[in-house]
């Protein structure tokens, strides 16, 4: 394949490893606007700021009684939100560093936090198999509506202007249609774990249980894509879209980063791709920008930041 | 107390009361007050915290809290609650005669109820003594003891201090009547009798027989009381602690002599009235032998009729022991088969014991082999046939609550073939008509089955009263039965929220009650797991159906006919299940996602999650845009669409350009800002916010309007009419009214560029001029009367003449681009406040706007763009 036709290669030299975290990461997310800076959360539960360019870690933020799950920045990057063990949802001022709001009313650990657009819904997926929609807005703490659909732990959200996605170990993925008010549930067959959908928000990225990640049209459900070849069996291993949703990236449970080409579902180079952690890959996120950076975070403790070699 | 208080007035005059001065005692008449030093004056006044509590027997009972709490001890028994304290050592030498080593007697640990009872057993026997005559037990007692063991002195003493005692009632009786102690009771009788009862021969001559005694009739000889020794011992009856083994057997020979006796077999059964004929002696002591005894039994035949007896009762056991007479000395001859004598005292019985009958097992034969399927047959007919099925066949399998209940009066009536009792009725439909039945049935449905009315015929068949069912929620219930699912339970109805029990007519009644109850229970049993709890479990979301495993005994095949609907209904329902599971699973497992396994249903956002999303609510099926980018998309939208059929259909019940628009009910982003029919007046009103594209139609492009609009003056006939009319009423009237510019008739030509200035003008006007109709809907048409500038801009583009839409707006955007916006932010914070904004903006703009008097100037100019724009934007600013 030469080089100036087809996707851009992944980034696979490593820049930076951000490796005070104690324990698994299990979030790594990057901030909004140009995305210069890296917030991860783990299992010691703390979640942490990074500067993936310089690989300093700039603040820590600890109120989390258990391990942090997730944690969704907003998009002034002022504050975020994190969830995880202690099943409440904890927003954060960035800067003070204190949590401004603590959302409590799930009755399981809390696996994804996602923030609307501006900010003024936080909805968070639960253990208990319910999607809660909080106002921030608003003094009140009760949620503004709790979705109740999942029949199994809510593993993955995505929340865009007029939709709500949600991807449940049950199988399904929920896209709440909030100008239509109707629910589309699609059924992939296996756990969910993540469910990104790109940009245009035509196409929806699913990765499942069965070590596959699948791109379905969002208007049919159909499938578009299937990409296979990692091996995702137990973990949540969140699978994204590469640069200019060109490709599809997935970390895998031996460590591997894997990369698809978007339209022809074949593996880019190298394939199989090395072992770069040496545990389970949890996140992996591209830059949303910049071509060339991507991290990932993995169970061995480690956030790795990743270039191009130039 | 005063002696307390004299103390110390001695002791402040420095007097020693304890001296002997002090303590002179000068009394010689009455009793002399207390020495000063150790007076007890017990009612002395103490102060409070000086006080002591005692009990009666004069122990402390309130102790500090320090020592001991509320009576100290065990109430004071011991030295602490946990047991005894040790005793400390007390010299003898320094107190050798206090108290404290005085031993402690038994009262001293004994409570109050220990105390009262100890006093009641010391009256009670202080009564028994008054009650009891000479010769009680206590007296006789006296009698043996007393003679050796006290001296006459003492006992003259005690007789002369001991109060005599009391004698009993009847005691008192038998004195008036001539008796005396030592007596017997009865009438007199002769010496010759009296010599008998003595145990003498009246007829042997004796030398000391008085003659003059014969003469006399006596009393009879005195019965003495029987003494029954008080067994406190744990011997077993008729042993004999004295005897060795051989001995207590009755084998030793000496013994066996002495049984040879008359001893009395039965000592213990003799009653203080039996008169044993002084053989009332220890029955067990048989060293002390008594000759008397056996005397009286041998003389027995001789002198009978002779004998006196006391009582009939006593002859009644005389007679007893006359027929016991003969066998007596058999006892000492039977003996058990082994050759042992009996115990003293029993008797070998006659009678052998009883065996129990013994069946011998019936013949088994050979070729027989169990087969429980001819046993399941054999019942299943018996329940078809009624009147069988009415009694339970022994045979028949019963729960054990049957069998503990039993079968009814009416079963086993029916069993016996009697004629039912008439039993009372019942339930109220036996009063009810046939027809009447059927209507009810009809009308309720399946609800309720009506019990079996009179024409059942198995009346002793009464069906079990179904278990009350606690009322469950449906989806609860729904969760019940997953564990219990009655095949007679339909899904429908489940979804009711009520249980209705439909018995099919193949099951029996049993069944049915069985099934009833087994839900019940379940019901009862089953909670939905709640709160916290609920959290730990989530339900999995793949179903793994594992062989199906029926409890209880295996029953090969004979259930089907009985329970083949049931059964049939049961499986059917994890089949579809199944079914409908499968389809989804089954393409997702063959990738083939889409339809196949995409469900769509409605889901109702909250409408605070709507407005915080910036969504229109959509129950209202029409998404409309506030947010910014949405709304500006939207606008174009709605100015394109709407142009081409409003204006051209322009119906004759429109209100403006953009009612007559609304024709064409189809609704789409476009119609929405404008009400465009009567229909729709009703979504309208419930609609609360209008597109923002409308009001920046409105205010932005007021210059652009006034453009737009010549050219629409030019090309289009609808929106001329009401400026033709308004120019006259602009002029006249500023009306305060927001009322639109009445409809599009359609009339082109009338209209010049003059007058079509004035086309907003008319707002105010309108009222007068506007169809009735549309001031009936005040909303709508508020709303239309936005949409009236809109229109303008409409068919400004429809004509194509003008700048196209957008065109126009980016244009003013860039003139006011600080305005609008502003405008924005404002109607976004207002929620509802649109009806208020269009409302009110209007009076004022008709105030503030010379246009009465401008439009016919500026009918000239219109052409001039100019003129157009500062009007229009005046307006907008007073909007603002």
């Amino acid at each position: 394949m030469a080089p100036s036709r087809g996707p851009q290669a992944l980034a696979r030299t490593l820049h930076k490893t951000l490796s005070n975290h104690r324990g698994p990461v299990h979030v790594v997310r990057y901030a909004k606007g140009t995305a210069k800076y890296v917030l991860s959360g783990g299992q010691d539960r703390a979640i942490r700021l990074w500067n993936p360019d310089l690989g300093t870690e700039i603040k820590k933020f600890e109120a989390h009684g258990y391990e942090v799950l997730s944690i969704s920045v907003s998009h002034d990057n002022t504050k975020f939100a994190s969830s995880g063990g202690d099943r409440s949802v904890f927003v954060w001022d960035v800067t003070a560093g204190v949590t401004t709001r603590r959302l409590a009313g799930h009755m399981g650990k809390v696996n994804v936090v996602e923030l609307n657009a501006d900010a003024t819904v936080l909805a968070s997926g639960s253990y208990d198999s319910t999607v809660r929609l909080w106002d921030l807005r608003a003094p009140a703490r009760a949620p503004i509506q709790v979705l109740e659909e999942a029949r199994d732990a809510v593993q993955t959200l995505h929340v865009d202007a007029t939709t709500i996605i949600a991807g449940s170990v049950d199988g399904h993925v929920r896209t709440y249609d909030l100008r239509k008010g109707e629910l589309r549930s699609d059924f992939i067959g296996q756990p969910v774990t993540s469910a990104v959908p790109s940009s245009d928000g035509t196409t929806l990225l699913v990765s499942t249980l069965d070590s596959h990640v699948r791109l379905f049209d969002t208007t049919s459900g159909k499938l578009l894509n299937a990409f296979t070849g990692h091996k995702h069996t137990s973990y949540r291993c969140r699978a994204c879209f590469g640069h200019a949703e060109a490709t599809v990236v997935c970390g895998d449970e031996d460590g591997a980063v894997w990369a698809w080409d978007l339209v022809d579902a074949a593996v880019l180079q190298p394939n199989p791709p090395p072992k770069v952690h040496d545990k389970v890959i949890t996140w992996t996120e591209h830059h949303p920008i910049d071509p060339g950076e991507m991290v990932t975070g993995s169970a061995d403790g480690t956030v790795k930041v990743w270039r191009h070699s130039s | 107390m005063s002696t307390a208080r004299l103390k110390r007035k001695l002791g402040d005059l420095g007097i020693d009361t304890s001296s002997r001065k002090a303590n002179e005692n000068f009394c010689l008449i009455g009793t002399p007050l207390p020495p000063l030093e150790k007076s007890k004056d017990t009612g002395e006044f103490v102060p409070l915290w000086k006080q002591e509590v005692r009990d009666e027997k004069g122990r402390r009972r309130l102790h500090g809290a320090f020592t001991g709490g509320f009576s100290a001890g065990y109430f004071n028994t011991v030295g602490s609650k946990e047991g005894w304290t040790p005793s400390t050592f007390i010299s003898s030498r320094s107190d050798r005669a206090t108290n404290k080593n005085r031993p402690s007697r038994p009262e001293d640990f004994m409570d109050e109820e220990d105390l009262t009872g100890m006093h009641d057993d010391q009256k009670l026997i202080d009564e028994h003594e008054q009650m009891d005559l000479l010769g009680t037990q206590d007296e006789m007692r006296k009698r043996a003891e007393g003679a050796d063991k006290k001296d006459a002195i003492t006992l003259a003493l005690e007789r002369s201090l001991l109060p005599a005692p009391k004698d009993s009632v009847g005691a008192r009786i038998l004195k008036k009547m001539g008796w005396r102690i030592g007596q017997g009771i009865g009438p007199r009788i002769t010496w010759r009798q009296r010599e008998m009862a003595f145990g003498r021969d009246p007829d042997v001559p004796s030398d000391d027989i008085d003659e003059e005694a014969k003469k006399h009739l006596y009393a009879p000889r005195d019965t003495p009381l029987i003494i029954v020794e008080r067994k406190d011992n744990f011997h077993g009856l008729g042993y004999d602690p004295g005897l060795g083994l051989h001995a207590s057997l009755g084998v030793a020979p000496e013994t066996s002599k002495q049984s040879n006796g008359p001893r009395l077999a039965g000592g213990f059964g003799l009653g203080a009235l039996n008169d044993a004929d002084d053989d009332d002696l220890d029955v067990y002591d048989q060293s002390q032998v008594h000759g008397r005894n056996r005397h009286a039994y041998d003389a027995n035949d001789l002198h009978d009729e002779e004998r006196v007896f006391m009582s009939s009762r006593s002859q009644g056991a005389r007679d007893l022991g006359k027929v016991a007479q003969p066998q007596r000395p058999s006892t000492g001859l039977v003996t058990f088969r082994d050759g042992r004598q009996p115990l003293n005292g029993f008797v070998i019985s006659e009678k052998p014991v009883a065996e129990d009958l013994c069946f011998p097992i019936p013949d088994v034969p050979k070729d027989w082999t169990p087969n429980p399927k001819r046993v399941w047959e054999r019942e299943k007919a018996n329940s078809k046939d009624k009147e069988n099925a009415a009694i339970l066949p022994p045979s028949q399998t019963q729960s054990h609550a049957q069998w503990k209940t039993g079968i009814s009066a009416n079963q086993r009536g029916a069993a016996l073939g009697e004629t039912p009792l008439p039993s009372a009725p019942r339930s109220i439909f036996e009063y009810i008509s046939k027809k009447d039945q059927e209507r009810i049935k009809n009308t309720t449905g399946s609800r309720f089955a009506p019990p079996s009315t009179s024409d059942d015929p198995s009346p002793g068949l009464s069906l079990p009263t179904p278990p009350r069912i606690t009322h469950t929620e449906p989806h609860v219930a729904q969760a019940a039965l997953h564990g219990t699912l009655p095949t007679s339970v339909h899904t429908q109805t489940l979804a009711q929220a009520q249980f209705h029990p439909h018995r099919k007519p193949e099951q029996t009644p049993e069944e049915f009650a069985k099934e009833i109850s087994d839900y019940a229970k379940s019901a009862a049993l089953f909670r939905p797991v709640s709160g916290a709890m609920a959290g730990r479990f989530t339900s999995a979301a793949v179903l793994d159906l594992g062989p199906k495993i029926v409890e209880g005994l295996h029953t090969p095949a004979a259930q089907p006919e009985e329970g083949a609907d049931s059964m049939d209904v049961a499986e059917e329902k994890p089949k579809e299940e199944v079914k409908e599971e499968a389809p989804k699973v089954h393409a997702a497992r063959l990738g083939m996602y889409g339809v196949m396994t995409r469900e769509v249903c409605t889901w109702q956002p909250a409408r605070l999650l709507c407005k915080r999303f910036g969504v229109k609510d959509p129950d209202l099926e029409v998404p409309v845009d506030t947010s910014g980018p949405s709304a500006q998309a939207a606008a174009p939208e709605f100015t394109s669409t709407a142009s081409a059929d409003e204006f051209a259909g322009a119906s004759a019940g429109a209100t403006q350009v953009d009612s007559g628009g609304s024709g064409s009910s189809k609704r789409d982003v476009a119609n929405i800002g404008l009400g465009e029919d009567d229909g729709q007046g009703d979504d309208v009103l419930t609609y609360e916010r209008p597109g923002m594209d409308i009001f920046k139609a409105i205010f932005a492009s007021d210059d652009e309007e006034s453009d737009e609009e010549k050219d629409r003056m030019d090309n289009d006939d609808e929106v001329d009419e009401p400026p033709a009319v308004s120019v006259p009423a602009g002029p006249s009237q500023p009306g305060p009214d927001v009322k639109p510019p009445p409809p599009a008739n359609g009339i082109v030509e009338d209209v010049d560029l003059a007058t079509f200035k004035p086309t907003f003008i008319p707002r105010g006007s309108k009222p007068k001029d506007g169809e009735k109709e549309k001031k009936e809907k005040r909303n709508k048409k508020q709303k239309s009367s936005k949409g009236g500038t809109l229109v303008s801009f409409d068919v400004d583009e429809d004509g194509g003449e003008s700048l196209s839409l957008t065109a126009a707006r980016q244009t003013h955007r860039d003139r006011d681009s600080e305005r609008p916006r502003k405008k924005k932010r404002k109607d976004r914070d207002r929620d509802g406040g649109e009806d208020m904004w269009v409302e009110k903006p209007p009076p004022d703009i008709v105030k503030a706007l010379p246009i009465t008097d401008v439009s016919p100037d500026e009918g000239g100019q219109v052409s001039g763009q100019e003129s157009g724009p500062p009007r229009a934007r005046k307006r907008a600013i007073d909007f603002m």
